[in-house]
């Protein structure tokens, strides 16, 4: 069984629609909803912050924020 | 992704594999005031149907979710599954700043320089009060018992703690998790003091907002915060499906 890949990013940019542009590390940017379980903890992401981003395995420029770094 | 197959890893995880890939996860908490909170997270519609429906029959009812009001794709797809709104948070960003705000008789303590005790045993009558009266059922996140005295600052009325704040000290922007005032000592500005005490502090650490979220139905606590110059900035439906 294979998860998501993880990859680690900064939040660029907060857009409309509950959607967030992520520059990961790789340099790569990619488009990126909150996880259900960071919403239902109130886990709020504002531009700056260090993430973690689970890619799409169908689409590489979609993801989710599925934690926040406390930097 | 109707093939998907969803298998209960455990007692409150749920995956859908897809060819042997993680495709999507769904998760029940029980939080500490007894409801039972999902999510679900999948790339696709159709597997978040899938596992809403292996998830849903396996659990007592009345269940919870949490959406943000700007995300009608899932909201849409929380309704397909028979949820309906319960009721509406409003998230609030404060501007930082130093306020002249003051109740007679009340010095207010603050962040981290409260005594231990005599803050838990303020704590604890708080949330007494609150359970006799209106419950915590709106406020689900704030039933937490104190368990980090640093985090919070207090108003003193005739040597006895009689309000407290709780600040999360998060880097770009602090969050305000509970705000309150004991009953016999209300609407005498304390609040408003100590909302002035955290946002003067956020100020002098350089941080130009901090944030809240306020239940929809909370009059008094909107006023209180739209005092201070806060403006809605996003809102959260909680759906409950019974």
């Amino acid at each position: 069984m294979a998860s998501e890949i993880s990859l680690e990013g900064t939040v660029l940019e907060c857009l409309r629609n509950t959607t967030f542009r992520v520059e990961l590390a790789n340099g790569h940017q990619v488009l990126a909803h909150i996880s259900g379980k960071m919403r239902k903890n109130r886990i709020r992401v504002l531009p700056f912050d260090r993430v973690l981003v689970e890619l799409s395995p169908y689409d590489l420029t979609r993801g989710r924020i599925s934690f926040r770094y406390r930097n | 992704m109707q093939s998907a197959e969803i298998t209960r890893i455990s007692e409150r995880h749920w995956h859908a594999l897809d060819d042997d890939q993680v495709v999507g996860r769904g998760e029940v908490l029980r939080r500490p005031d007894g409801r039972s909170f999902l999510s679900i997270d999948a790339w696709h519609g159709a597997v978040f149907d899938r596992l809403a429906e292996e998830m849903l029959p396996t659990l007592p009812k009345p269940l919870y979710t949490v959406v943000d009001e700007a995300d009608l794709d899932l909201i849409t797809q929380w309704e397909r599954m028979g949820f309906g709104p319960r009721r509406r948070e409003w998230e609030l960003v404060v501007p930082s700043g130093i306020t002249s705000a003051s109740s007679p008789g009340v010095t207010v303590l603050p962040v981290g320089a409260a005594e231990d005790e005599p803050l838990r045993e303020l704590d604890r009558a708080i949330r007494d009060e609150v359970e006799a009266t209106v419950g915590w059922h709106n406020m689900p996140a704030e039933v937490f018992h104190l368990h980090d005295p640093s985090r919070y600052a207090v108003a003193v009325a005739g040597g006895r703690y009689v309000g407290l704040v709780r600040v999360v000290p998060l880097p770009r922007r602090p969050r305000i998790g509970l705000i309150a005032v004991r009953a016999g000592f209300r609407r005498r500005g304390i609040a408003r003091a100590l909302l002035a005490e955290v946002l003067g502090a956020a100020h002098r650490a350089g941080q130009t907002s901090v944030s809240a979220e306020v239940n929809q139905s909370n009059a008094a606590a909107l006023a209180l915060f739209e005092g201070f110059g806060a403006r809605r900035e996003s809102s959260n439906l909680e759906l409950v499906l019974r």
